[in-house]
C-alpha cells in the first residue's frame, strides 16, 4: 500500500517536472515561429533545418555536444550555488578566468603535452574557485549581495582578460591587421584535449559527464548534499542543527567555482586551442547554463539534457543563416523558455490537481 | 440585532472547519466566542470579515443580506476586525497606520498636521492614549494593539471583533484591554471576542457560544455559566490533570553564570545564573519579550552572549559552535517550529535526519546511507503518533500539532541529557498537547534535564519542579514546586514585588 | 581648465541615464518587486528610441516609444513576478537574454549588421542651452550640448521624493512595501498597487534608453547598455531606494565611468580603465556595508 503510493507520487513527481519545461518549450517555441513569420520566413521550414543542423548529421551532432560542453560546467556551477540557497550568477567571470588561466599555463608551461593538460585544468579550477570565492567573501564580510557582487565580477573578468590576450599575452605570430579578436597564442599539438575518436567530440565532453554524475552523487548521496540542501531550503534550520554555514558557504562557492572554471578550460583546450577576445562573453555559455540548471530545477541530469537541448538550439540557428533568418532567434527562444519556467503558475495548477485528487482520494490528511 | 450568520458550512479541502454554523450578535453586547485551537472560532470570523468564503450559508448585517469578497466589503457596513497578528507598518508613525487607506488629503499630498490632530481627538475620545508622532517600532505590544483597535474606529466601525487579543499581552495590559473593550461596549459599538482565555470570557462578556470541532455546541448567558461548564464544554469531556511524582534531583547537567547580551546598545539579558538537575523540569515564565528567546538562542550557539559563562555537563560550552554544544549533550526544540525547527520544503525524512547526518548508522565518510534513514525516520513516526502518509512527504504538508510532534520526536530521540523545550505546544490541538507533555514527563523519569519556556504560564505551573521568573532580561525569582501560585506569578512576571505578605 | 570642465561635463552625462533606471529601481525596491530586468529594458528602449527616429524622424515619437516599450517590459516583468510567482532573479534574465537576442535580431534583419548603426544624417535629441550660463566660459562647457532629459533626469529625482514621501499615493505605497499582508487586510489590491507603480516607474527606463540611442548623435551599438542597468541597480541598492540618495550614488558611478574615459590614451590600457566603474561599484557597495556594520557594533557596546 505504502510502496504503491510512493510510486504515485513519483510517478506525479516526474509527470509535475516534464509539464512546466514542455509548455514552456511550446509556448517560445510558437513566439519565435510568430517572429520567424513577421519577418516572411515560413517558421516550420525553419524549425526544421535548425533540428536537421543540431542532430542531423553527425558532424552537427558533434557540434552541438562541442557547445554543450561549457554550457553544462555553467549549468553545474549554477545548481551547486543556487541548490544551496546562494544565488550566485558569477559563472561567466568564473568561465573567463578559467579559459584564460587554461590557455596560459598550456601555452607556457615547458612540459609534456600531458602534464601541460592536467595542470591547465588545475589553474583553470582555481581561477574558478578563487574568483568564486571572492563573491562569497565578498558576501560574507562585507553583506554584498551575490546578484550585484557577481554581476559587476563578470564584467571585471571579461575585460581583463580582454587586456592580457590584447597586450602582455597577445599571440606573437598573429597578424595585427587580419584578426577580429585578440587571442594568446596556440596551444602545441599534444597539449589539447583530443576528439574521442575521429570526427567525434573532444574528451571535454566526457569530462563534463563525468563531473554531471559527481555533483549527482554529492547531491543525492552525501551528507554534504544534505547540509547543502537543508542550507538552501531553510539557512535557519540548518543553523539550528548545528550545520557550519560558513564553511558551506565557502565549500559550495569553491566547487561552484571549480566547475565554471574547468567550463572555460574545456572550451580552451577542447575547442579553440588558445584564449580569444570575448569568447566566453559573446557565446553567453555560462548565462545559457544557467537556463539550463533552471530548466532542470536544479537536478544535475537534468541539467545534461538541458543544456545539450539548448545548444542545438544555438549549433541550429546558425543554419538559419543560410535562409537569411539571424541566428539571435535562438537568443529569442531562450529568453522566452526561461520567462515562461520561472512563472510557477503550471506547478500551481499541477498542485491544485494533484490535491483535489487527493481529496477525492479518500484523504491522506 | 446587528449581525446573522445562518448555517455557514466552510471546508478545507478535507477538513470541515465549520458545520452548519448559526449565530447573531445584539446591539452594544458583548459576545464570546470561545473553543480550542481548531474548533473553527476563527474561520467563522473570518468569513465574517470577509477574508474566507463561506461553501454555504448566509450573512446578514443590519438586517440585510451580504455577500463579502474582500475585507473592505465588510468594513464598508461597518465590520473592523482586531487581528491576533498586528497588520500595522513597523517603520511608520501611529498616525499613519491609523489612517492608512483613508487617509486626510490636501490635494494630491499627506495632510499630516489633520492627520494626528485627528488621531489625537480620537484616541481621546475613546480614552485610549497614544503618541500619534511615534513610530511602531518603538511600540510596546499593547501599544500596538490600541494602535490596531484605534484604526478600527477610525474606519467609523460598529462591530468590532477581537481574535485572541491578549495572547500577546501581560497581564497588567490585558486588564487595560477588558477595561478598553467594556467602554466599547458603553460606547455603543458591538463586540465579538474570540478566545480560549475563560476568565476573560467570564470577566466581560454578555453571552458565550462555545465552539467545538467546528459546530456551535452551546450558547450560554455569561451569568448563568461558569468556567468549569465551559471547559468541559469546550473540551467535549473532563480534563486530565497529571500525577507527577516528586523529582528525584540528581547532579547538574545545565548551568549559566552570569549570562549577559547587548544588543544594538540593549541589555537583553543581563546576568542570568540558573541551573538544571538531573531529572527534574526546569520552567522559565515570562511574558514573551522579556529575553527567553535570546536567552535559548545565547544557550544554545545560535547567538554569541556578551558575557558569562554557560556549562553542560562539566564542559564550558560558552559561545560555541551549535555542532559543540550538540555534541556536548544538548538537544533543542525550537520555539518557532517553521523558523527555526525545520525546513518546510523539506520531506520528513530529511526533516528527521538533521543533526545525526553525519553520525552512523546514517552515513560513513560522508556518503549517506538512505535505508537507514528512512527506517529512522520511520521509527519516529510511528513511535510518536505523527499522522503522515510517507516519510517522503513534505514536512509543510503536515498539521501544525504532527509538525511539532515530529520535531519533539527528532530531538528526544538525540537521547541527550539536557532537553531545551522552548514554547513546545503552541499552536496545537490539545490531543499532542498531552502527548508531548507525557513524553517530556518520561524523559524527566529517564534522568533527563529538561529547561521549559512557555508564554502559558499553566503549562509551566503544571510541569515545572522548580520555576525561575525572567523580567526584563533578569531572574526575579526562583519557586519550588506548589510554593507559589498563579496570581504572584504573574506580579512577578510583569516586574511587581511580593515582600509585603 | 577646459579639460575639468570637459570631465564634469560627461560626468553629467553619464549620470543621468543611471540615475533614471536607478529612479526606476528604487520605485521597485520601495514595493517589493525586485527587477534586474533594467539591462534588458534599457536596450530594449534605447533600441526602439532609435528605430523610430530613424524610420520616423520624430524626435518626439521616439521618446514616446522607448517609454512605451520600457513600461511593456516593466509591466511583464512585474506580471510574472507579483501574479505569476516567478523568482525575480529569473524573470529578470529572462528578460535580459531575450532583450539581448530580439535587439540583435532586428538589427541583423533591418540594418544587416551586428555591430553599430550611425547614420550621419541622423541627428539626435536637441541640445538644451542654459540662458545666461551658455555665455560664461567655464560653465557652457560644464553644461554644454545637454538634453532636455539631462534636466529633466535631476528634476525626475527630486519629483520622485517629493511623490514617494510627500503624497498619498507615495505613502500607500511605501507601506504596502513594508507589510503587504497588513495593506491587503485594509482592502488595498496589493498586486495592481505592485504592478501599476512599477509599470509606471518604467517609463523613466525609457527615457535613459533615448539618452543612450539618441543623446549625442543617433546610433545604435548592439548592448548599448553596456551593464548601466546593473550598476543603477548597485547604485539603488546603495541608497536604499531613496530618490535624493540615488542622485548621490548615481553620481559616483557616473564619475568613475567618466574618469575611466578621460584617463584613455594614457599608460593605462583601455581595457583596465573600463573596470573601474565595476570595482568601484563593489568597494562602494563593501564599504558603504562595513561602515554600517561598524556602526551596529559600536552602538552595541
Amino acid at each position: 500500500m505504502n510502496n504503491e503510493r510512493n510510486w504515485r507520487r513519483t510517478l506525479l513527481g516526474v509527470v509535475d517536472t516534464v509539464t512546466q519545461p514542455l509548455i514552456a518549450v511550446l509556448i517560445s517555441l510558437l513566439l519565435g515561429a510568430v517572429v520567424i513569420l513577421i519577418i516572411g520566413k515560413n517558421p516550420l521550414a525553419a524549425y526544421g533545418s535548425m533540428i536537421r543542423g543540431a542532430f542531423g548529421k553527425q558532424v552537427y551532432l558533434m557540434n552541438t555536444l562541442k557547445r554543450a560542453t561549457p554550457i553544462i560546467m555553467g549549468g553545474l556551477a549554477v545548481c551547486m550555488a543556487w541548490r544551496s540557497g546562494y544565488e550566485a550568477m558569477g559563472g561567466e567571470g568564473q568561465m573567463i578566468l578559467g579559459a584564460m588561466a587554461a590557455a596560459l599555463v598550456g601555452y607556457y608551461l615547458p612540459a609534456p603535452g600531458w602534464v601541460r593538460i592536467l595542470a591547465a585544468l588545475l589553474a583553470a579550477a582555481a581561477a574558478g574557485a578563487l574568483y568564486s570565492t571572492l563573491s562569497g567573501w565578498l558576501f560574507e564580510r562585507f553583506d554584498v549581495t551575490f546578484v550585484i557582487s557577481t554581476l559587476m565580477l563578470n564584467y571585471i573578468a571579461n575585460y581583463f582578460a580582454s587586456f592580457l590576450c590584447n597586450y602582455p599575452l597577445r599571440d606573437p605570430e598573429a597578424n595585427v591587421y587580419q584578426m577580429q579578436n585578440a587571442q594568446t597564442g596556440e596551444l602545441p599539438a599534444g597539449a589539447t584535449l583530443p576528439p574521442i575518436a575521429k570526427g567525434w567530440v573532444h574528451w571535454g565532453f566526457v569530462l563534463a559527464v563525468i563531473a554531471v554524475i559527481i555533483v549527482w552523487f554529492l547531491f543525492k548521496k552525501t551528507s554534504f548534499g544534505y547540509k547543502s540542501r537543508m542550507g538552501g531550503l531553510n539557512p535557519r534550520f540548518a543553523l539550528y542543527g548545528g550545520i557550519n554555514a560558513r564553511r558551506m558557504l565557502y565549500l559550495v562557492m569553491i566547487l561552484s567555482g571549480v566547475m565554471a572554471g574547468l567550463g572555460g578550460a574545456f572550451e580552451t583546450l577542447g575547442s579553440k586551442s588558445r584564449y580569444v577576445d570575448q569568447m566566453i562573453f559573446s557565446t553567453g555559455y555560462a548565462w545559457t547554463g544557467m537556463v539550463a540548471a533552471l530548466l532542470a530545477n536544479m537536478n544535475p541530469i537534468g541539467t545534461l539534457v538541458a543544456s545539450i537541448l539548448l545548444a542545438g538550439l544555438a549549433v541550429g540557428s546558425s543554419q538559419l543563416m543560410l535562409m537569411d533568418i539571424p541566428l539571435e532567434v535562438c537568443n529569442i527562444i531562450e529568453g522566452i523558455i526561461t520567462l515562461f519556467m520561472s512563472a510557477r503558475m503550471i506547478r500551481i495548477a499541477a498542485g491544485n490537481i494533484r490535491r483535489r485528487k487527493q481529496a477525492k482520494g479518500g484523504g491522506e490528511a | 440585532m446587528v449581525f446573522e450568520m445562518k448555517h455557514i458550512t466552510k471546508t478545507y479541502d478535507t477538513v470541515v472547519a465549520n458545520d452548519d454554523v448559526s449565530l447573531h450578535l445584539n446591539q452594544g453586547e458583548i459576545l464570546s466566542i470561545v473553543g480550542e485551537n481548531g474548533a473553527g472560532k476563527s474561520t467563522i470570523m473570518k468569513i465574517l470579515y470577509g477574508l474566507e468564503k463561506p461553501d454555504s450559508g448566509e450573512i446578514f448585517v443590519g438586517g440585510k443580506l451580504q455577500r463579502f469578497h474582500n475585507p473592505s466589503d465588510a468594513m464598508a457596513v461597518g465590520i473592523g476586525m482586531v487581528q491576533q497578528h498586528f497588520m500595522l507598518f513597523e517603520q511608520m508613525t501611529v498616525a499613519e497606520n491609523i489612517v492608512f487607506k483613508n487617509e486626510l488629503k490636501k490635494g494630491p499630498f499627506m495632510d499630516m498636521e489633520r492627520t494626528v490632530e485627528t488621531v489625537r481627538q480620537l484616541s481621546e475620545r475613546y480614552g485610549l492614549k497614544i503618541d500619534p508622532a511615534a513610530r511602531i517600532a518603538d511600540c510596546p505590544v499593547g501599544l500596538r494593539q490600541r494602535v490596531e483597535i484605534l484604526k478600527i474606529l477610525y474606519q467609523n466601525a460598529n462591530i468590532i471583533i477581537f481574535d485572541e487579543p491578549s495572547a500577546v499581552l501581560t497581564p497588567l495590559e490585558v486588564e487595560a484591554l477588558l477595561e478598553t473593550i467594556r467602554g466599547l461596549a458603553k460606547a455603543g459599538k458591538s463586540i465579538v471576542l474570540i478566545t480560549h482565555k475563560l476568565q476573560e470570557v467570564m470577566a466581560v462578556s454578555d453571552r458565550v457560544y462555545v465552539m467545538r470541532q467546528g459546530r456551535v455546541v452551546a450558547e450560554r448567558m455569561a451569568a448563568d455559566t461558569n468556567m468549569e461548564e465551559l471547559a468541559m464544554l469546550m473540551v467535549g469531556h473532563p480534563l486530565a490533570s497529571y500525577e507527577i511524582d516528586p523529582p528525584k534531583p540528581g547532579a547538574t547537567l545545565l548551568e549559566t553564570k552570569g549570562l549577559s547580551l547587548v544588543e544594538n546598545g540593549r541589555q537583553v539579558l543581563s546576568g542570568i545564573s540558573l541551573r538544571v538537575n538531573a531529572g527534574e523540569i526546569v520552567g522559565i515564565a515570562g511574558v514573551s519579550g522579556n529575553g527567553q528567546s535570546e536567552l535559548i538562542r545565547c544557550i544554545t550557539g545560535l547567538e554569541k552572549s556578551t558575557g558569562g559563562q554557560v556549562l553542560v555537563g562539566e564542559k564550558d560550552v560558552t559561545n560555541r559552535s551549535v555542532r559543540e554544544i550538540r555534541d556536548a549533550g544538548l538537544a533543542h526544540i525550537s520555539e518557532d517550529r517553521y523558523v527555526w525547527g525545520s525546513a518546510p520544503e523539506g520531506t520528513l525524512e530529511e526533516n528527521t535526519l538533521m543533526a545525526r547526518q553525519d553520525e552512523m548508522p546514517f552515513s560513513s565518510r560522508g556518503v549517506i546511507h538512505p535505508r537507514a534513514i528512512r527506517e529512522y525516520a520511520q521509527r519516529l513516526i510511528q513511535g510518536f503518533n505523527v499522522k503522515a502518509s510517507s516519510p517522503a512527504q513534505k514536512m509543510r504538508e503536515l498539521s501544525g500539532g504532527n509538525a511539532q510532534k515530529l520535531i519533539v520526536a527528532r530531538e528526544m530521540s538525540l537521547d541527550t541529557p539536557v532537553l531545551i523545550c522552548c514554547e513546545p505546544t503552541r499552536g496545537i490541538d490539545i490531543g499532542a498537547m498531552e502527548a508531548i507533555h507525557s513524553r517530556m514527563l518520561q524523559r524527566r523519569e529517564a534522568g533527563a534535564a529538561i529547561l521549559l519556556v512557555s508564554s502559558e504560564l499553566t503549562e509551566i505551573m503544571s510541569l515545572s519542579d522548580r520555576i525561575y521568573v525572567i523580567f526584563e532580561g533578569k531572574i526575579v525569582g526562583e519557586f519550588q514546586r506548589g510554593s507559589m501560585d498563579d496570581k504572584h506569578l504573574g506580579l512577578l512576571m510583569v516586574g511587581g514585588s511580593i515582600e509585603h505578605e | 581648465m577646459t579639460y575639468l570642465a570637459q570631465v564634469i561635463n560627461s560626468t553629467i552625462r553619464e549620470i543621468t541615464p543611471i540615475l533614471l533606471v536607478a529612479l526606476c529601481a528604487g520605485v521597485c525596491s520601495k514595493v517589493q518587486v525586485f527587477n534586474i530586468a533594467l539591462e534588458g529594458t534599457l536596450l530594449m528602449s534605447a533600441f526602439f528610441a532609435f528605430l523610430t527616429h530613424y524610420f520616423l524622424r520624430n524626435i518626439f515619437l521616439s521618446v514616446a516609444v522607448a517609454m512605451a516599450v520600457a513600461m511593456c517590459m516593466t509591466l511583464i516583468m512585474s506580471t510574472f513576478i507579483v501574479k505569476l510567482k516567478g523568482q525575480p532573479m529569473i524573470v529578470g534574465m529572462a528578460l535580459n537574454t531575450f532583450a539581448r537576442g530580439f535587439t540583435t535580431f532586428l538589427l541583423s534583419v533591418i540594418f544587416h549588421t551586428k555591430g553599430a548603426v550611425n547614420p550621419s544624417d541622423l541627428k539626435g535629441l536637441t541640445k538644451f542651452d542654459l540662458p545666461v550660463i551658455k555665455d560664461i566660459p567655464f560653465l557652457s562647457t560644464v553644461f554644454g550640448s545637454l538634453t532636455v532629459i539631462d534636466y529633466l533626469a535631476f528634476a525626475l529625482a527630486i519629483a520622485m521624493f517629493i511623490i514617494m514621501y510627500r503624497t498619498v499615493i507615495g505613502f500607500r505605497l511605501r507601506a504596502l512595501g513594508i507589510n503587504k499582508s497588513a495593506a491587503g487586510s485594509l482592502g488595498i489590491n496589493v498586486p495592481r498597487y505592485q504592478i501599476l507603480a512599477t509599470t509606471l516607474s518604467g517609463s523613466m527606463i525609457g527615457l535613459a534608453g533615448c539618452l543612450l540611442s539618441l543623446g549625442r548623435n543617433a546610433m545604435f551599438i548592439q548592448d548599448i547598455s553596456g551593464a548601466r542597468g546593473y550598476v543603477a541597480l548597485a547604485a539603488n541598492n546603495l541608497c536604499k531606494g531613496h530618490p535624493l540618495g540615488a542622485m548621490i550614488s548615481s553620481a559616483l558611478f557616473g564619475f568613475t565611468t567618466a574618469l575611466a574615459r578621460s584617463l584613455q590614451g594614457t599608460a593605462i590600457r583601455q581595457q583596465l580603465l573600463q573596470c573601474i566603474p565595476y570595482i568601484a561599484t563593489i568597494a562602494a557597495m563593501a564599504f558603504y556595508n562595513a561602515y554600517a556594520r561598524a556602526k551596529a557594533k559600536r552602538r552595541s557596546l
